[in-house]
Parts: structure tokens; sequence; C-alpha cells
């Protein structure tokens, strides 16, 4: 029932939803580059969106800041409907879509108030101000009246998450916000996100870097051909993932016939003297297996128990790695 | 999510436009409601007409089934005033012209071409044209009307009294209307046929079919302005042709003074402006020349016709009249005579000075594919008019069928 | 750090963007290349006619060259009549076809909607920029051929075509009629451009298909065989621009001409709506 749903948007918009959507899919052709996708981005967190090249997380940000229709499903930012309200949302919303964009024949400066001027609310008589501000936080307060052509990629980077600053937001879409910049410029985007996240700003931040995600962000949401497979904060995903036992021995082919006699699934492993296991049935902690294997006089060298590593619980999701140094 | 609305603008529009053209035209068409006259009535109407002001535009049309010459011309082409291309180009394409009128002695017509203009104004008795393509003005000074008058009222009484039934002279509309539909060929029905609107004004519709079946016109169509009595439009069509072969018309039209300004005409400064000479310097000209060539001629040079034998001869009657110009007439023109020698039909057009020699070449060539042969010479066949130009060099024309010429010329 | 708060809520007319556009449009060195490729026209016809001054070549060439000897304002009309066919429908081509397709293709576009601009408002913003490009570029021709033609030639009353003569001030008056009247020819093109910009992200390919929409128009105007296509096409008056230059002004063509590109401005701009607002941004 419409009147239904529309009461429940509103109860969790009151407990504080700055993105939601159901079912939303984008069919180009034959292909569903996002299929079903339900995210749910508290207001106040810094959101990670997680997902390989052209797992559809682009497309995502563009239906949800309107610039492309969604075959299926509902959108909601900020309470407002998108498309539909997207002139009272908008304004709200400061985005980086897709890396930045320029006129190459204009200053950054002049770049800036272009885009500022498109937004009909903002005032022209503080739009210098703003521009400045936004150019200074962003570290480009000295290459502001260079033309931007003759900007670097990073500078360029930093031009559009100015241009997401230029007022104050509700909500930040940052798209591969760190894309071409050095590890200076990586850490100065992270401090200034969790500069802006302490102003109350929630932020969505995009990226295919698990380790910048895993650095800057409270909850995550990982998207994988398309789809959602897995979101929560950062803390939920981990505890899903399970541990992994790797046994040092002299003994492997004994090792293996006590870990496949526990219900275990040895995995090959490059080196003959180690063997490895998800510790995969429920209950079952390292230490039977240790005692399992001294019962049975496999002589053990070493036993490792490594943690749930998000690296390869988002392998097991995704079925991909990760550049994880970037 | 269905936003195909959007598209709705781009569905409305053009069915807005279609509409608004196709209902503009219907009320266009849609033919007035008048009080019904019989021709007679209207042509007592017309006479009667006293409205000798007014200003408007004319557009006039020939569709004569001849290649269109205009076509040839690039945009900003080079009207020449010279007679013949101007004979041509009436005969083909679309003209504009503005019209202004003010009593009987007060007129400017300007010829409306693409990036110029010819303008001929008439002020009290003096004439200009100008042709601003070439920068020329030629100016002329009419016979002072008064003594004009005078002097044609006392060669009426003359011939009066030679004539007795010219004291039948028609003194009023109605005399007029009647005179005019005596005159008219009784080979010709002439009605009222409904009414029509022309330049947003209500009018009647005269219509004349000839009976006559020999001749190309099918018929012709007067529309009378209903409140004035102006002739509004005039349109001819050929038979065997739906697309009127000539038209011409008022598309708007003002009954009301001109500004007097309008009929002010002094040639800009570095036009070539030529004096024409006035009516008794012409004669007396032509007289001069007369003398001279009679003195010149030799006496038995054969080409030198006896004067009353180069007037041209009528035959037949009503619609298919057809005027026969005796020989000479066509070399007169510079007509090669060479006998179906397509390569003469190069003299047919002199190449004057002011003249650009392509555009001639290229009217030449047009006309010689306009020119079929024909049993005893070439001939021009339009939609209402045709021209034969026999092997011995005469030149026979009228608003009939080829063959009827060709009959004609054999007689 | 001091926050500086927008004024939230109230929207302005968003003339902002307007002038954003100009800005931006004049800041551009190609739109200036253009318009100094327009003024080299009067520049080269009035350098040309005065070297070679034999003067008399006695009605060959574009409309009003040989007045131009005789009275140096003349250039503006000559370069007129040559630049309307080609040049300024090529020029007006480049504006109106990178309108949309330039933003998508330098991805600019992406960021003008999420600001919001509002699909509407930057369709009308582009037009109206397109607009401006035209009377700019239609006044370049036009006030160079006067200067130039001063600077070279002796000046004087101006002879109309109707063999009126105007002052030099009722001349000004006429050229700036003149300069509205092409504005106007091309605001159909204008229009057309638009739409076409709003098919592609590659601007090249709509400013090729917009200039040769004005080639093929008037093609198709010079054949007499479809005559009765000439009054719907978009090129139909644009040489008609003589009839202010006589006395009195025949005004119908202004006025014909003003309703056909006022048609095409309502065709294609709704074909643009509908493209540009359901067109997904994905560049």
């Amino acid at each position: 029932m419409r009147s239904a749903h529309d009461e429940r948007t509103a109860r969790e918009g009151a407990t504080g939803l700055a993105i939601e959507t159901r079912g939303l899919t984008k069919v180009f052709g034959r292909q569903r580059a996002v299929d079903g996708v339900d995210l749910a981005v508290p207001r106040g967190t810094v959101f990670g969106f997680l997902g390989p090249n052209g797992s559809g997380k682009t497309t995502t940000i563009r239906m949800l800041l309107g610039l492309a229709a969604a075959s299926s499903g509902e959108i909601r930012l900020l309470d407002g409907a998108m498309p539909k309200d997207a002139r009272a949302v908008l304004p709200r919303v400061g985005a980086l879509v897709e890396g930045p964009a320029i006129y190459p024949f204009l200053s950054g400066r002049a770049n800036l108030q272009r885009f500022d001027a498109a937004d009909r609310h903002t005032s022209p008589s503080t739009r210098n101000a703003r521009v400045d501000a936004a150019l200074e936080r962003v570290g480009l307060g000295h290459a502001a009246k260079k033309r931007a052509h003759a900007y670097s990629l990073g500078m360029k980077q930093r031009l559009g998450i100015a241009n997401a600053l230029l007022a104050p937001r509700d909500l930040l879409i940052l798209d591969e916000p760190t894309n071409g910049l050095d590890p200076q410029g990586t850490r100065e985007v992270r401090n200034l996100i969790r500069s802006l996240s302490d102003d109350g700003t929630t932020i969505f931040v995009s990226s295919h870097l698990l380790a910048e995600v895993e650095q800057m962000c409270t909850m995550i949401a990982v998207m994988s051909a398309g789809r959602l497979v897995a979101q929560g904060t950062l803390d939920d995903l981990r505890s899903q993932g399970t541990a992994r036992v790797r046994i040092t021995t002299p003994d492997p082919a004994d090792a293996r016939r006590i870990l496949s006699g526990l219900g275990l699934v040895p995995e090959p492993h490059g080196r003959d003297d180690v063997v490895t296991a998800e510790l995969s049935v429920p209950g079952l902690q390292s230490e039977a297996v240790n005692a399992a294997l001294v019962r049975a006089d496999v002589r053990v060298r070493g036993l490792e128990v490594s943690g749930a590593s998000l690296e390869d619980r988002f392998v097991a999701l995704t079925g991909e790695g990760f550049d994880v140094a970037g | 999510m269905n936003k195909n609305w959007r598209w709705l603008p781009a569905g409305i529009v053009p069915v807005v436009i279609v509409t608004a053209a196709v209902s503009g035209s219907a009320v266009a068409e849609a033919q007035p409601q008048l009080p019904a006259k019989t021709a007679q009535e209207l042509l007592e109407f017309v006479a009667t007409s006293t409205d000798d002001a007014y200003s408007g535009t004319v557009e006039q049309s020939s569709d004569l089934g001849l290649p269109d010459l205009g076509a040839v011309d690039a945009p900003g082409r080079t009207s020449s005033s010279d007679p013949t291309s101007m004979a041509l180009e009436l005969l083909t394409g679309e003209h504009t012209a503005q019209v202004y009128v003010d009593g009987t002695d007060r007129a400017r017509v300007q010829v409306l071409d693409q990036l110029a203009q010819r303008d001929v104004v008439v002020n009290g008795n003096d004439v200009w044209y100008y042709d601003s393509e070439s920068n020329e003005a030629a100016h002329a000074v009419l016979p002072d009307k008064a003594a004009a008058k005078a002097e044609l009222e006392a060669k009426l009484q003359e011939k009066s009294a030679e004539y007795p039934e010219l004291q039948d002279l028609p003194r009023t509309p109605a005399e007029v209307a009647e005179v005019v539909l005596a005159t008219i060929d009784p080979g010709t029905d002439i009605r009222v046929d409904g009414t029509s609107r022309v330049a947003g004004r209500s009018a009647y519709e005269l219509v004349l079919t000839p009976e006559d079946e020999a001749t190309l016109v099918g018929s012709i169509t007067v529309s009378v302005d209903s409140e004035t009595g102006v002739p509004l439009n005039v349109t001819v069509l050929a038979k065997g042709q739906e697309e009127p072969a000539f038209s011409a018309g008022f598309s708007s039209v003002d009954f009301g003074a001109p500004d007097a300004d309008i009929f002010e005409f002094t040639p800009p400064a570095g036009a070539t402006v030529t004096e024409a000479p006035t009516a008794d310097e012409a004669r007396a000209e032509l007289e001069a020349r007369a003398e001279l060539e009679a003195g010149q001629a030799p006496a038995d040079a054969p080409a030198q016709m006896p004067a009353e034998e180069q007037q041209p001869t009528v035959i037949g009657e009503g619609w298919s009249t057809i005027v026969e110009l005796p020989a000479g007439t066509a070399g007169g023109l510079g007509l090669d005579l060479g006998t179906g020698d397509t390569a003469g039909m190069g003299e047919i057009m002199e190449i004057k000075p002011g003249m650009d020699p392509d555009e001639v070449a290229g009217a030449q060539a047009l006309l010689e594919q306009a020119l079929t042969q024909v049993d005893g010479g070439r001939a021009l066949q339009t939609s209402l008019v045709s021209v034969l130009i026999t092997d011995d060099g005469r030149i026979l024309a009228g608003a009939v069928g080829v063959d009827q010429l060709v009959a004609a010329s054999q007689r | 750090m001091a926050q500086v708060r927008p004024a939230r809520g109230r929207r302005s007319l968003g003339l902002t963007l307007v002038v954003s556009e100009i800005t931006v449009l004049f800041r551009r060195l190609r739109t200036w290349a253009m318009i100094g490729a327009l003024a080299l026209i009067p520049i080269l016809i009035a350098v040309v006619v005065r070297v070679s001054s034999d003067g008399a070549a006695s009605g060959r060439g574009p409309a009003f060259l040989n007045s131009i000897t005789q009275n140096g304002l003349f250039v503006s009309l000559t370069a007129l009549t040559v630049a309307i066919p080609l040049f300024l429908p090529l020029t007006i081509g480049v504006v109106a076809g990178d309108t949309i397709a330039g933003e998508a293709n330098l991805g600019t576009l992406r960021y003008l909607l999420v600001a919001p601009a509002g699909r509407l408002r930057l369709l009308l913003v582009k037009y109206a920029g397109a607009a401006l490009f035209c009377f700019v570029a239609t006044l370049t021709v036009v006030v160079t051929g006067a200067i130039i033609g001063a600077l070279l030639f002796p000046v004087g009353p101006v002879t109309l075509l109707s063999g009126d003569t105007v002052g030099i001030p009722g001349y000004f008056v006429r050229l700036l009629l003149l300069a509205l009247y092409v504005t106007v020819s091309l605001m159909g093109l204008s229009a057309i451009g638009l739409f076409i910009s709003t098919l592609t992200t590659i601007p090249v390919g709509a400013m090729a298909a917009t200039a040769a929409l004005a080639a093929v128009a008037q093609i198709l105007g010079a054949l007499p065989q479809l005559e009765w296509l000439h009054p719907w096409l978009f090129t139909n008056y644009w040489l008609g621009f003589g009839d202010l230059l006589r006395e009195p002004i025949v005004w119908t063509s202004f006025a014909d001409n003003a309703l056909l590109q006022f048609g095409y401005i309502a065709v294609f701009g709704t074909l643009a709506y509908g493209r540009f607002s359901t067109k997904d941004i994905l560049s």
C-alpha cells in the first residue's frame, strides 16, 4: 500500500537515513548494470561503497543524483524522492561523480564560480567568498587563478572535491575521491572527510580500494556485478568471516587426514610442509584442532589462526581481488 | 518512473502548427456571405468604383509550362532592364510588387526583387524609373494632362461627326457595363460565380469562360472587392491545367491615401540618369529618321516593303484570334532564318551592352529547348499561348494550339 | 573556519547562470576565432575592392558590390550577403551544436545538473547563449563593414533599393534592424542545433550536422521542383533582409520570417526538451 509505504519512509526519515534505495535497477539493453540494490545509509556515517571497477557503483551514484533514470526501484535522498524532488534535495548534496570535470580554458576559480552559478539557491553575493573558502580547504588557494588545463591530475581531483564543498552540505557523495592523489593528498582527503563528518555531514564514499574504505568508513556496502552483496558496519562484516588455521608440519599427509576427520576441508598449498583450512565447522576452535593433531602424533611445528580478514571476505563475496595498495 | 510525458510538447507543437496552418488557409478560403449580384450589376459596381487611393502588395505568378528562367539565376543576380529578358522574366516564376496609388496622377509601383528593386513613380507629369541593381534612373515628362484632354475631346468631337455611333458613348456605369457585356465576345459565358476572400477582404468572383473550343484559355476569374468595387485579383486558367497559368492580385491592400512622401522621387547621387524625350520630341525624331531612311533606301530594295504591308494581319475572331506578323519581323527581332538549323539559334537574343553573355547564353539554351520543330517552322507552345516562327520569317501567335497556327500559316 | 552560509530556500531568478553562460562562451578562444573570421569577411571585401580599383565590374558578383566605391557603408551589406549563406550558419552551427554536447563531452554537464541547474533551465540558458552569439556574430559583420568601409572609401548618405536616400544616422538604424533580422533568421537553425546537441556527446558531430542542415536547406530552397516546400524551409527568408532597405520598409518578410523561425523554435525546442529531460547523463 502506497500510504503505508509513505508512512514507513517518513518514520525511517525520522530515524535518519540519508540515502535509501529499494530494488534499484538499471538496465542497459540486455545488461543489468544495477540489479535490485537496497541501500540504507544512516545519517552522520562515513559510508563506504565498495566494489571492483564495473560493478555498478557509478551507475548507482548517477541514479542517486538524478543523472540517470532508474529502470525500476525507488530512491530517497535526504527524505526526498529522486528524481522528483531533485530541486529541493540536490542543493543540500555535494557530489564528485566519476572524477572531476573542468572547463580547461577557465581558471580553477572561474570553474567553481560556473558550477555555483548553476545552483539558483546559492547567493551570488557570497559566491566569491565561498569559492575561495572551498579552494583553500582542498589546498588549491595558490592555484586559483591558474587555467585548469594546466592542473595536474591531483589538482583537478582537488578542484572536483572543492566543487562538492561550495555550500554547506547535508550529504556528500564522493566517487573515488582519492583517485590520482599522491599519498600526501590521500591523507589530506581522509582528514578532510573526517572533519566534515565531525561537522555532521553524511559522507558516501565509493571506492575500489579496500584499504581506503577500511581507514575512513564506519559502514560499508559491497557491490559485485550490479548486485549489493553485503551491507553493514565493518565489525559486522569482519565477524561474518571465517577464521583459517595454518599448520606447519613435516607430516602434511597425516595432518590432512586428521583435518578431514574433523570435517574441515584442507586446501592445497604451495609448500609441502604447510596445510591450511577454513575453520568452517561451527563450534570447532583451533585448540581442538591442535589437540586432535597431537593425539594422532602429528608433529606440529607451528599452528597459526588468521582472523577474518576483510580482504578474504570480499574475495569471497565478489570473487575478485582488490588492489590493497592502490 | 514514466517520463514519456516530457515528449508530449514535442508531439503537440507540430500538431498545433499544422492545425493553425490548415485552419488559417481554411479561413482564407471560406466563402463570405454577400448579397447576390448579376454580372451586369457587378460590372456597374466596378464602373462606379471611386476608391482610387490605396496601397498594397501585389503578387504575380505565371505558370505557362515554360522552363523557369529564374531558376538558372543565382541569388543576387543581375536583373536586366533589357526588354527581352524583362518579358521572359514576367512569363516565368513569381513576382511581388508594392503598389501605391493616390488618384489618377500619383502612383508608385515597386517590383521587389531579392536584394534589388525596380521602381516606377508617377507624380503629376513626372515619371521616374529606377533600377537599384544598375543604379540607373530614367525620367520622362508626360504631356500636360489638361492640354491632352482638351486635344482628345476635340478629336472626339471631330470623329463623332464622322461616326455618329460614337455619340452613344456610355456615360453612366450601367451603360459602361452594358457596353462591356456587349463588346465581350459573344462566345463567352460571363457570370458571377460565388464569392471569395482576397487579401483579407470579401470579393465577388466574376468568371469569363470562352465557349470557343479552339482556344487554350480555360477561364478568366476577376475578384472584385465587395465594398469598393476595385478588382483585387485576376486569374487565368489554361485548359487542362489545374494551377493558374497566370495570376496577379493583392495579397494585402489598404484603402487609404498613401503617404505623400512616397511619390516624391529624387534620383540618388551617383545614379545614371537618362532623360526620355517628350512626346513631341519623340515624334519629331521618328519623322526625321523615316525621312532619312526613305532618302537612303535604294528604290529596288526587295526587303523594303511598303509601310502598310508591315501591319500585322488578324486571322479569325474571338478567343481563337491569331495574329500574324509579316515576313521580316523575325529578322528584325534578331532571329536567324536558317531553316531548322539550330546553330542559328544563337541569334535569337542579341547580346547587348550591359547584358551578361553567360546569362543570355543560358536563356538561349532554354529557349532552344522550348522551341520545337513543326511543319514549316519552329513553334513555342505554352499552356496559354502558342507562337510559330515560319521558315519564311513570319510570326504567328494566338491563344490556340500550335496545329491551328500551322494551319493558319499555310492558308 | 568561518562558514559562509548561502541563502537557502529562496530561489533567485537564476540570471546568474545566463551571465555565467555568456562569460564561458566569450572566454573561449574558439568563440573569438570565429568572430575574427567573420570580421575578416568585410575587411577582405573592402581591401580587394580598394586595390582592384577598376571599379566597373558592372553587375557581377554579390549584391551591393558595385556601390562600395561610391559609398563605403555598403561594405556591411555586401559582407552580410556573402556571410549569410555559409559563414554565419557555420559559426552558429559550431555554437549551437556545442551547447549540450560540448558540456557532455567535458563532463561538466553532470556537475551543472547536480548543482542543480535544472534541465529545462539549462536548455533555455544554452539557447539564450546561442541566440546572443547570433546577434554578436551578425553585428560583427555589420559594424566591421561600416568601419573598414569608412576607412577606405568615401561615406555619405546611403541610397536605398527604392532609389530614396537616407542619412547616415537613419542608415545605422536600418543596419541595426538588419542585424536583428539576420539574428532572428538564425534562431531556427540555433534551435535545430540545440536539439541535435542533445542527441550526442560528440560536439563535432552536432556542429557538423547543424551546419550541413543549413546547407541542405539552402540547396532544397534552390530547387524549383520543391517549390511547395520552400515556405517551410528555415532558410527561406535568409536573404529577405533587403526588404529593410526599401522605402517604405516592407515588413512582411520580417513578420513571415519571425513566424517561421518561431515555428522552428517551438518544434525543435520541444524536441530538445523531450530528449534532454529524459536523457541519461552517462558522460
